[in-house]
């Protein structure tokens, strides 16, 4: 735990948004253009993967580059840096046959929330 | 965890309707939520993660209807509790003193 918090610490963090990006050398799974299933992980711990995207097939948009990863972090499990992916999901795929053709919604996500479809 | 704070998808909820000319904080006690939670977790006490499960852990009803700085202040509380910074009677018994009930 630090000790003394000084006033000229404050406005980077808040101007930034204190990033979790990490400094880490870790290989990517997915790269752009792959497609993947959101993997159905339902735990009771904290996990940034909503429950409408689960199971559901999306195309890897962009790689967003290394972050921690919130889901061990919050457990006290270490930081497991992983990369982040811009993924795009249809909107038919999320939300079935009556929603607009073009539609689409893209979601980051952590490696670990996705299998190759 | 499967949580309230989960809402994607969900209908009901009524259009995202910013408030025009939205001031930074509502009131004084937000300005000092904030700062709290940032003095917290720049001390340590927890990280940005863990205050986040601490709010998807909120009663269901009391989330929904309550304040985007109230989720704040009630993970805030829940952390320095659990961490063993200040207990539960602590600070219901200052609180008291504060409302002026003893």
């Amino acid at each position: 735990m630090s000790d003394l918090v000084r006033k000229e610490m404050i406005e980077p963090i808040l101007s930034t948004g204190a990033s979790s990006r990490a400094d880490a050398d870790v290989a990517a799974r997915f790269k752009a253009g792959d497609a993947v299933i959101a993997r159905n992980l339902n735990p009771h711990g904290h996990t940034r993967l909503p429950r409408y995207v689960r199971g559901r097939r999306g195309t890897v948009e962009r790689d967003h580059g290394v972050f921690v990863f919130p889901d061990t972090l919050v457990a006290g499990a270490g930081t497991k840096p992983q990369h982040v992916y811009s993924v795009r999901f249809s909107a038919r795929e999320l939300w079935g046959p009556d929603s607009p053709e073009k539609d689409a919604l893209y979601i980051d996500m952590f490696d670990d929330y996705l299998d190759p479809a | 965890m499967n949580s309230i704070a989960d809402l994607g998808g969900m209908d009901g909820l009524g259009p995202i309707n910013p408030e025009k000319g939205e001031p930074v904080f509502h009131a004084e006690w937000e300005r000092r939520t904030m700062g709290l939670t940032l003095l917290a977790i720049m001390q340590g006490h927890f990280n940005v993660d863990q205050i986040r499960h601490a709010i998807e852990r909120m009663d269901p009803v009391e989330y929904l209807g309550s304040e985007y700085y109230s989720h704040w202040l009630h993970g805030t509380e829940e952390l320095l509790i659990q961490n063993g910074v200040v207990t539960r009677a602590e600070l219901e018994a200052k609180r008291a003193v504060l409302a002026g009930e003893s």
